[in-house]
């Protein structure tokens, strides 16, 4: 029971320390739901441990050892909830609290199968990154959609889960990480007027602060997202379909059996001559190689 | 709809996409009271049935299977238009619960046309097998439509189905509302743009938004309708509106599938992930380029061992017990009657009758192992494996189901030819089709084989073949290269889940194919059967001094040149009312039959002229049969008479060559 408390105290304060400030008693009351004298006694139990420095006036920021625990925590916290959502097939605004309950069984074996199980993931299911089993971590850039300016063509990389109606409502308005958007217009009211492939998406201030995105320039784009053609994919990877470019008389063929834009294509079969097997819309399709030699894609870094 | 005594009439339409168990759903809503036929004007077949339920009479009609309604083949064409014009009073929409989030973006076209719809959700058992949770009533009430769970194969759900649609045909009208896709306003402001450029006299029947969206969807069929209606001034703006749009197409596609995943979130639990299905499994295997050709060589292995050792026999039989004593019978009984009567009865009718009558045996296994195939879901493989070999002739993977098909006969494999979706890879498959070597022509070359070379017939049989299989192909390259004309077109097919083979549908598969070679090829063999007894009546009743023995006679000089005389050269064009005539009409203008039709062979054949009769009649015109298939098939008279003209000069060239070049060894 302790050391399920002692965890949630450091992941609470490494995820605050990484937005730039040490983790304030208030905040932490808030956020944990606990009183701040009973914060106080805790902190300061956990500078004995030698897991913080805590400064009664700034805050707590973990040492090394503090960051070492948390990023185990956290590592354990996200394959869960890929594990719930891919495995079990759960709906990704409900795996958070699962994940905070079993994060705290640390059984190293069990850590080491669902990595194993889960393959090559690297996100969780709302986009953070998964720390490694060394406890290196990819930096997160992105920021909430609320500071890009109108204009400004952006990738959205993670979304905040606190908030499971948060993530439902998101969820229903087509977004998701990898996702790029333009920013059309910042209404007073803190919502947004976004443009996603071609479609048009209102979201209001709440949803807005809970999605994290990076800035997308042409430059960057390739760096975020190698662009390839179907037919150049390995058996066994995963794409997103950019778009169609060949006659435009089999767009219509090729629209029908699901190759619109956005749409996740796994590669089943590619011996580099001949048609390729894919998989596209739950469905085994093949496709002539011309045929797959004519549709663009992004290599999807999520599978 | 109609009204009469006996209670209400109702049409009943079912729509789905191919490989949903559309035509499984239709044999159980209608057994054997189906009528099958073509579509007005097309190669498609069209399904009807009846079925009754109460006081309401329902006719069930099987659309073509379609994934879509925009025209991207005929027979999406088929479909939309039946929907749109004919207006049946209920529509159901047959989706395979196994691959649902493929199968809904019908429904999202469907729901744009408002009519009574009943959904059934096919393959409830196999969705289940995979692990996937489908809440049909979650869908039900996504989409204010009554949604049916089925499973065709076990025969559940059927009545449940029935009652649904005539509930819904009971409902008043309006009663139900649809919940139609938001598309957007951005994209209905393109919509609605399109609409003002239009009016109704431009599109009817076809509603004007419905139009205005197929236009943006690029719908070629819909686009020349309404570029012919409309002036030349309209159907610029028009032209220049839409190329400025064309992205519509894809956003609208796009939109509908994103509004599929938002049912499927609604309806399907995410299935589990480490889980292969056993779809995956088999095709690692059977799709892959070596291993898969050898599942495919395994499987049509076994189709002809079975062919061989079971149609095969069979057909000996039948001849000898249905054809030669019904022969005996006539000659036997009708001793009063004119000899020319029994002449027409015995060799007119009983032998072209019966010539049919005994390929049915080999026919139908044929049919059966086909339906075998496509039931379990094995074909879309065999024609994915094939279809880089295939691509090289410019034909495609799907043509060697008919062509495989050839072996047994070519007429059932120029109809199999509809299954392939390019109409240039269709035509290719079609002309290259007559040269795979038929049991009918089999069954000369074994006995001529037979009884020219010994022990070593079986090596000149197989030798036989693969020369004719070598002549296919480098007529398919020849074809390919210089006679038909279009582009190539793109292998692009779903390849369905594998599933347990249903008995009572590939039973009823076989017996309508059966029944429509017999009713097409019977007809006409009978015909020119009688047309060819005539000739070798006319006119004194003696073949040898018949109008036929003159024919024979007058090619006698071209005969020379590959060792015939003309009684080969009379034999050689019976063949075309069925290729194993050939055998049957030497008999009768050489008066012998059995061992006595050996030895004089061998004397009426030199060895060399013997291998050049074996190239001479694989390559020969295709049979009457096959030449009305082509015309039927194509609908000219262009390739058919093409394909007479350049077997008949590839035949005889080889032929001449061989026996050349043989005589000098």
């Amino acid at each position: 029971m302790d050391s399920e408390r002692t965890e949630e105290y450091l992941e609470a304060i490494y995820k605050e320390q990484t937005k730039g400030d040490p983790a304030s008693t208030s905040f932490l009351a808030r956020d944990l739901g606990v009183s701040q004298p009973a914060v106080t006694d805790m902190l300061k139990n956990l500078e004995s441990k030698g897991l913080i420095d805590y400064k009664s006036s700034k805050g707590a920021t973990l040492t090394e050892l503090g960051v070492e625990r948390a990023l185990g925590v956290i590592r354990r916290h996200r394959l869960w909830e890929r594990f719930l959502t891919d495995v079990l097939g759960m709906k990704w605004d409900k795996v958070h609290e699962v994940a905070c309950k079993l994060e705290h069984l640390d059984v190293p074996e069990v850590e080491e199968r669902l990595a194993v199980i889960l393959g090559d993931t690297d996100t969780c299911p709302h986009g953070h990154a998964i720390p490694d089993n060394k406890g290196n971590i990819k930096k997160e850039k992105a920021v909430p959609l609320t500071r890009f300016q109108a204009l400004q063509r952006v990738n959205i990389t993670a979304i905040d889960e606190g908030d499971s109606r948060l993530l439902a409502a998101i969820e229903k308005k087509g977004l998701k990480p990898q996702v790029i958007v333009t920013i059309h217009k910042k209404n007073e009211d803190g919502s947004l007027e976004l443009e996603a492939g071609n479609r048009k998406i209102k979201i209001n201030a709440d949803l807005a602060m809970a999605l994290l995105a990076e800035p997308v320039s042409a430059g960057q784009r390739d760096t975020i997202k190698e662009e390839t053609t179907l037919s150049k994919l390995n058996a066994g990877n995963t794409c997103v379909l950019k778009e169609y470019t060949g006659e435009r008389n089999l767009l219509g063929r090729c629209l029908s059996l699901g190759f619109t834009p956005g749409s996740v294509v796994k590669m089943l079969e590619n011996f580099n001559s001949g048609p390729v097997l894919v998989k596209v819309h739950d469905t085994e399709v093949a496709l002539g190689r011309d045929l797959a030699d004519h549709i663009t894609v992004t290599r999807n870094e999520n599978a | 709809m109609t009204e009469t005594a006996m209670g209400k009439h109702i049409v009943v339409a079912l729509a789905g996409a191919p490989n949903v168990g559309k035509s499984t759903v239709f044999n159980l809503l209608t057994g054997l009271s189906q009528h099958v036929g073509n579509w007005p004007g097309k190669t498609v077949e069209q399904k009807t049935g009846v079925t009754h339920r109460g006081n309401l009479t329902m006719d069930i009609v099987d659309l073509p299977g379609t994934y879509s309604l925009t025209a991207n083949s005929a027979e999406e064409q088929i479909a939309r238009d039946y929907l749109v014009k004919e207006n049946p009073d209920v529509v159901v929409a047959i989706l395979n619960a196994a691959s649902l989030e493929r199968h809904l973006y019908l429904v999202a076209e469907l729901i744009e046309l408002s009519p009574r719809l009943v959904i059934a959700l096919n393959m409830m058992d196999v969705a289940q097998q995979q692990g996937k949770k489908i809440d049909a009533k979650a869908l039900a009430e996504a989409l204010n439509i009554p949604v049916i769970p089925i499973a065709a194969s076990k025969n559940q759900g059927i009545n449940e189905l029935l009652t649904a649609i005539e509930q819904e045909y009971r409902q008043p009208a309006g009663a139900r509302e649809l919940k139609h896709i938001e598309y957007g306003s951005e994209i209905l402001k393109v919509i609605n743009h399109v609409e003002e450029l239009l009016d109704d006299s431009i599109t009817a029947p076809y509603p004007k938004h419905w139009t205005a969206m197929k236009l943006l969807e690029g719908d070629t069929q819909i686009d020349k309708l309404v570029m012919g209606r409309a002036g030349v001034g309209k159907s610029s703006a028009l032209n220049a509106y839409l190329r400025e749009n064309e992205s519509a197409a894809v956003t609208i596609a796009t939109l509908r599938y994103e509004w599929v995943e938002r049912m499927m979130a609604k309806t399907q639990e995410k299935p589990p992930l480490g889980r292969v299905s056993l779809t995956e499994k088999i095709d690692r295997a059977a799709t892959h380029p070596i291993s898969g050709l050898f599942v495919l060589l395994l499987v049509f292995g076994l189709i002809f061992g079975l062919v061989y050792s079971i149609g095969i026999p069979l057909q000996k039989f039948l001849e000898v017990h249905l054809v030669e004593s019904g022969k005996t019978l006539v000659n036997t009984n009708l001793v009063s009657a004119p000899a020319w009567v029994r002449s027409l009865l015995a060799n007119g009718i009983i032998s072209g009758v019966g010539t049919v009558l005994t390929f049915i045996p080999i026919l139908m296994l044929f049919f059966a192992a086909w339906a075998f195939m496509e039931d379990v879901g094995y074909t879309a493989r065999a024609a994915f494996v094939t279809d880089r070999f295939m691509h090289l002739l410019g034909l495609h993977g799907k043509s060697v189901l008919p062509l495989v098909l050839g072996f047994g006969c070519n007429v059932p494999a120029i109809l199999g030819t509809r299954i392939i979706d390019s109409p240039r890879s269709r035509l290719l498959t079609i002309i290259v089709a007559p040269l795979v070597p038929c049991t009918g022509r089999m069954a000369v070359v074994t006995l001529i084989a037979a009884a020219f070379f010994g022990g070593a017939a079986i090596f000149v049989s197989i030798g036989i073949v693969i020369f004719s299989l070598i002549m296919l192909i480098i007529t398919g390259l020849l074809m390919n290269r210089f006679v038909v004309g279009g582009e190539d077109s793109a292998l692009l097919m779903e390849l369905p889940l594998y599933h347990l083979p249903n008995p009572r549908i590939i039973g009823l598969v076989t017996w309508q194919n059966t029944m429509a070679f017999i009713k097409r090829a019977g007809t006409i063999i009978l015909a020119v059967s009688l047309i060819i007894w005539l000739l070798a009546t006319v006119p004194n009743g003696d073949i040898n001094t018949s109008v036929l023995a003159h024919i024979g006679k007058f090619f006698e000089p071209l005969g020379k040149l590959m060792g015939f005389n003309w009684q080969v050269m009379v034999a050689l064009f019976s063949s075309f009312i069925a290729k194993e005539n050939t055998i049957a009409t030497l008999g009768t203008l050489l008066g012998g039959t059995g061992a006595g039709l050996n030895a004089q062979l061998k004397t009426l054949l030199t060895p060399a002229a013997a291998v050049a009769f074996l190239v001479v009649q694989v390559l020969f015109i295709p049979c009457v049969a096959t030449v009305a298939a082509i015309r039927q098939e194509t609908k000219t008279w262009k390739w058919p008479l093409f394909t007479i003209a350049f077997q008949l000069v590839l035949s005889f060239s080889l032929a001449i060559i061989v026996y050349q070049v043989a005589r000098l060894l």
